[in-house]
């Protein structure tokens, strides 16, 4: 599984759950295939690396959980986006367009 | 805000994780299997078979335990947990060794409860505030003259509002001078030390009464000076701790004194004072530059330095000196902060005393290490089973750590009861009638947080001190080796070896240090309390009175009482003499004179020696055994109408008259009127006691002058009384019969000179006590540790002297071969210590007394000392070796 997708740092994860669920609660396995949908199967991200993030994301309070119906009608904990999530992610997406910007024009540099 | 809400939903989240730990792993699993659920739901919705979409899902999810395992390792409960876990570990192993376990606590306690209660002293006496204002910016301002020897001299009263009115560098000054008062009417008659304070003392120190006031401003004109502050002690045990106190006259001296206040229970200043008056100024003493009589505190302004301080007191004092050079020429200022005047006697002893139990402790923590190290053996086999199956070494590393730790922990609070025990039997070595030293009064030293602070950090490094070699030694095992049945390696092994060597070296290195500085100090004291006071104190009981100014207010009074008290008690059963003497040897009371040789011209600039005086009764030199060299004792003849007399103590004899014959003589003493003839020389004594020095006299041997009480009677009176037997059986008889000539009049420190001798002694006692005690501990600590040393190296060998023995090795070839090791070892621990105790003992040279900080004898028989007990340490172990039958041994694994 590692060698085929790009393996992703602990901070970036972070950033990816909270853009998913800024368009809507999901739970675990969504959020999984949500990334792997959007970002056309470069990111796979397996439950090792997940759950510890969602743990890590509660604590900080940046999401919150809630116990609701699948469309199976099954039980399952949806993940939800709080404000100060939403507060961060928008800071954290600033932060990612300038860095990227930067490394592209370092790239792009003549030589 | 909000950040304050995730580290409460943190904490939430982790305390439920803590307490409810299934419910947190069952909503954890449920989920997990959710996601599984989703994942085949998907799988199969893309056209999969179910066991394939599962075989799948399973795949692509991995170890559930694993990830639950990642996601546990999220929060902060899972350290506490594991901590937890590996606490619960640590007793259990504990638990299953509990000789070993026994023997380290047991050794911890030991040297943990002894630094715990040096330090508690340490605390108390020189780190803990003193209960001033701002303490820090007290400072004592003292005369000095560098050409006369006086460092602390008492001041003048003019110099002292010169001083006052023309510094800049302190916001305010006091001055004080001490007193004596006969409290009557409220049951006995007692004599109360008092002193006086000018109106403002108070405010210099800053302290508010509990009850009343302290003095006012204009407290000090006579007429409205007969008020008095009372100390907290006094008013507790005299009047009962009355609370309407304020407002009723007492009795002093005869006159009524209104009490005005009453001071809070931690207020001492200075040390055993009972109440305060105001500073009277008698205008003969306020005229006078010379007359020096003053004590004097002032406070520093915020900011300023005791360097600057100094600076300009020393332009004062030169300006002064200038202008008055008949009294202040070459009198310079001295300060000395408040917080050095009161502990400064006994720091050294007390740093030195810190220092040593630092020693023990350390070598205690070598002795425990090393008997960890000999467990870290047995355990080997467990530790390569958790390192196969995956523990990391930093986990093996925390979890011995924790075992060290907790051992610290709980040695430590045994130490704290050896401490609280300790410490009690050290204040009962000192008594709180010492006068020659100025420690803080300590009724009790208490175990305050400070304490159990230094405590707890004493235990928890000394943990890790401990701990932390044999952690690493135990986790550098391989397990390759370790499981394999035959697995002699690991600490047996050389490096295991060398470690243990170099840890008994130190050791014994360390109490060579401690047992050549207790020698030393033995030595020292045995040499002071043999030293030569001079006079004989066995059999000598003495008692001080103080005769009120206002019933005996003239000479005759005062002669007429002490003769007749004196009458009385050379008559009564079991005295054999008695006499009376101003100021009492070794009482911590002395006064100076300036004596000159009569008819020599006066020079101002000549040192005439300044020997300490005192009136005394014809039999007290024979009642003392104060030798006569030359001339006579006074005798009843030597009285007002006869020619004026005096008696000299020998180096004062020498000092006037190099070449002469004293005898015959003429000489000027200061504030008496007349020459007086020398009609005798008497041996040197000691004024205060051995070792002990006090800037303005010379101590040893102290310069004496005596002038026969009956041609100058003195208000101060102090018994001398040698008996047959022992001293305080006759002391109620004393109380009758001063009681019988004047039934108000008090007496105080009615002791024996011996208990007096003993007191002047009290530190070097203890500092000496203490620090064999401590060599002691060190040197069966040490022997402790050899013994387990070469006990363990032997029994490691014991397959290889099988081998010698059946090849032909005598028991005595065995016997060497043990012991050669352990005394090798010994041998260098006790080069090691030499070269150190060189080197460290001179900081013992200011506690010594007569013993040479490098003394030979002690350097050469310590080390022998050390070696042979070290030797026979190893005995035991040999006797065992060569009883070793080759067959059993060869066997052994």
């Amino acid at each position: 599984m590692a060698d085929k997708s790009t393996t992703l740092v602990q901070g970036t994860l972070d950033m990816l759950i909270l853009k998913t669920l800024a368009l809507e609660p999901l739970h675990g396995y969504g959020i999984a295939q949500r990334i792997e949908q959007i970002s056309r199967g470069v990111f796979q991200v397996n439950p090792g690396s997940l759950f510890p993030a969602f743990r890590r994301l509660e604590r900080s309070g940046l999401i919150d959980t809630q116990w609701r119906a699948t469309e199976n009608n099954r039980r399952a904990k949806y993940y939800v986006l709080t404000d100060q999530g939403r507060k961060r992610l928008n800071s954290e997406t600033k932060e990612w367009g300038r860095q990227i910007a930067a490394i592209a024009r370092i790239l792009e540099a003549r030589s | 805000m909000a950040l304050i809400r995730s580290v409460i939903r943190n904490l939430t989240a982790g305390l439920r994780g803590l307490f409810r730990r299934r419910e947190a792993d069952e909503e954890l699993d449920s989920e997990l299997r959710q996601y599984l659920d989703a994942a085949v739901t998907e799988k199969i919705k893309a056209g999969m078979r179910r066991e394939d979409a599962l075989r799948a899902a399973r795949i692509e999810m991995g170890s559930a335990e694993a990830v639950k395992e990642d996601v546990r390792a999220v929060g902060w409960e899972t350290v506490v947990e594991t901590f937890w876990q590996d606490i619960r570990f640590a007793v259990r192993t504990l638990r299953k060794n509990p000789g070993l376990t026994a023997i380290v606590i047991t050794t911890l306690a030991l040297g943990i409860g002894a630094n715990t209660a040096i330090f508690s002293v340490v605390n108390t006496v020189l780190l803990r505030p003193m209960p001033y204002k701002q303490a820090d910016r007290l400072v004592t301002v003292w005369g000095a003259n560098k050409a006369r020897g006086y460092d602390l001299d008492l001041v003048s009263y003019s110099d002292y509002l010169d001083w006052k009115s023309q510094n800049r560098v302190f916001e305010s000054m006091g001055a004080a001078t001490d007193e004596m008062y006969t409290l009557t009417g409220a049951g006995e008659p007692v004599a109360v030390i008092g002193y006086a304070f000018s109106p403002d003392f108070f405010d210099v120190l800053g302290v508010p009464p509990v009850l009343g006031r302290t003095f006012g401003r204009d407290e000090d004109q006579p007429g409205k000076d007969h008020v008095v502050v009372l100390n907290y002690h006094l008013w507790r045990v005299q009047f009962g701790g009355d609370r309407s106190i304020v407002g009723r006259n007492v009795t002093l001296d005869g006159k009524a004194y209104t009490v005005i206040g009453v001071m809070p229970q931690s207020f001492q200043y200075p040390q055993s004072v009972e109440l305060w008056t105001p500073l009277a100024i008698v205008p003969d003493y306020a005229k006078d530059r010379g007359i020096r009589w003053l004590r004097v505190l002032a406070r520093f302004k915020p900011g300023v330095t005791i360097d600057q301080a100094h600076s300009e007191m020393k332009t004062i004092a030169a300006r002064l000196g200038s202008a008055y050079p008949k009294t202040n020429k070459d009198y310079d200022v001295n300060l000395v902060s408040l917080r050095e005047l009161t502990s400064g006697d006994v720091r050294p002893a007390l740093l030195v005393l810190l220092c040593s139990v630092g020693l023990v402790l350390l070598i205690a923590c070598a002795n425990v290490a090393n008997l960890l190290l000999s467990r870290a053996v047995t355990r080997k086999r467990e530790i390569a089973i958790r390192v196969a199956l995956g523990a990391s070494r930093l986990r093996m590393l925390r979890q011995f750590l924790t075992e060290s730790v907790l051992l610290g922990i709980v040695g430590g609070a045994f130490g704290l009861v050896i401490a609280y025990w300790g410490v009690g039997a050290l204040v009962a070595m000192f008594p709180t009638t010492i006068s020659n030293l100025s420690i803080p009064r300590v009724e009790t030293i208490p175990i305050d947080r400070w304490v159990l602070g230094f405590a707890l950090l004493a235990s928890v490094v000394t943990g890790i001190a401990f701990g932390l070699v044999p952690a690493l030694q135990a986790c550098r095992v391989s397990p390759n080796e370790s499981l394999k049945e035959s697995g002699r390696s690991g600490t047996a092994g050389s490096h295991g070896r060398r470690l243990r060597n170099i840890l008994v070296v130190s050791e014994v290195a360390l109490s060579l240090v401690l047992l050549t500085a207790a020698s030393l100090m033995i030595k020292s004291f045995v040499r002071l309390v043999q030293a030569d006071l001079g006079f004989h104190t066995d059999h000598l009981l003495t008692l001080r009175v103080l005769l009120p100014e206002y019933k005996y207010g003239t000479d005759t009074e005062q002669l007429a009482f002490s003769n007749e008290v004196l009458g009385r008690i050379q008559s009564s059963p079991g005295v054999k003499s008695a006499g009376t003497v101003t100021f009492l040897p070794l009482s911590g009371w002395w006064g100076t004179r300036e004596i000159s040789i009569a008819g020599r011209p006066a020079d101002p600039a000549a040192k005439n020696p300044r020997p300490v005086w005192s009136s005394v009764s014809p039999d007290y030199f024979r009642a003392t055994n104060i030798a006569l060299l030359k001339g006579r004792y006074f005798t009843d003849q030597d009285n007002k109408s006869t020619r004026n007399a005096a008696i000299l103590s020998a180096s004062l004899a020498r000092e006037l008259w190099p070449n002469e014959d004293p005898i015959g003589k003429e000489v000027n003493v200061q504030g008496f009127n007349g020459t007086r003839q020398v009609v005798g020389v008497v041996g040197d004594i000691s004024q205060l006691g051995i070792g002990v020095h006090q800037s303005g006299i010379n101590s040893e041997p102290t310069s004496e002058v005596y002038i026969p009480f009956a041609q100058e009677p003195t208000h101060l009176l102090c018994f001398a009384i040698r008996t047959a037997g022992d001293p305080l059986s006759v002391a109620n008889a004393v109380r009758r019969e001063v009681w019988a000539v004047d039934k108000e009049q008090a007496m105080s420190f009615i002791e024996t000179m011996d208990q007096l001798a003993s007191e002047t002694t009290a530190l070097q006692r203890a500092s000496m006590i203490l620090l064999a005690v401590f060599a002691g501990l060190a040197l069966v600590l040490a022997s402790i540790g050899i013994y387990g040393v070469v006990s363990y190296s032997a029994s490691q060998r014991t397959h290889e002297i099988g081998i010698r023995i059946a090849l032909g090795a005598g028991s005595r070839d065995v016997l060497h071969l043990v012991i050669g090791e352990g005394l090798l070892l010994t041998v260098a621990g006790v080069a090691i210590g030499i070269a150190g105790a060189f080197g460290l003992t001179r900081f013992l040279a200011s506690l010594l007394y007569g013993v040479s900080s490098a003394d030979p004898a002690t350097f050469v028989t310590v080390p022998m000392v050390l070696t042979a007990v070290a030797v026979a340490a190893c005995y035991i172990p040999a006797r065992r070796a060569m009883r070793l039958d080759p067959m059993v041994a060869l066997r052994y694994e």
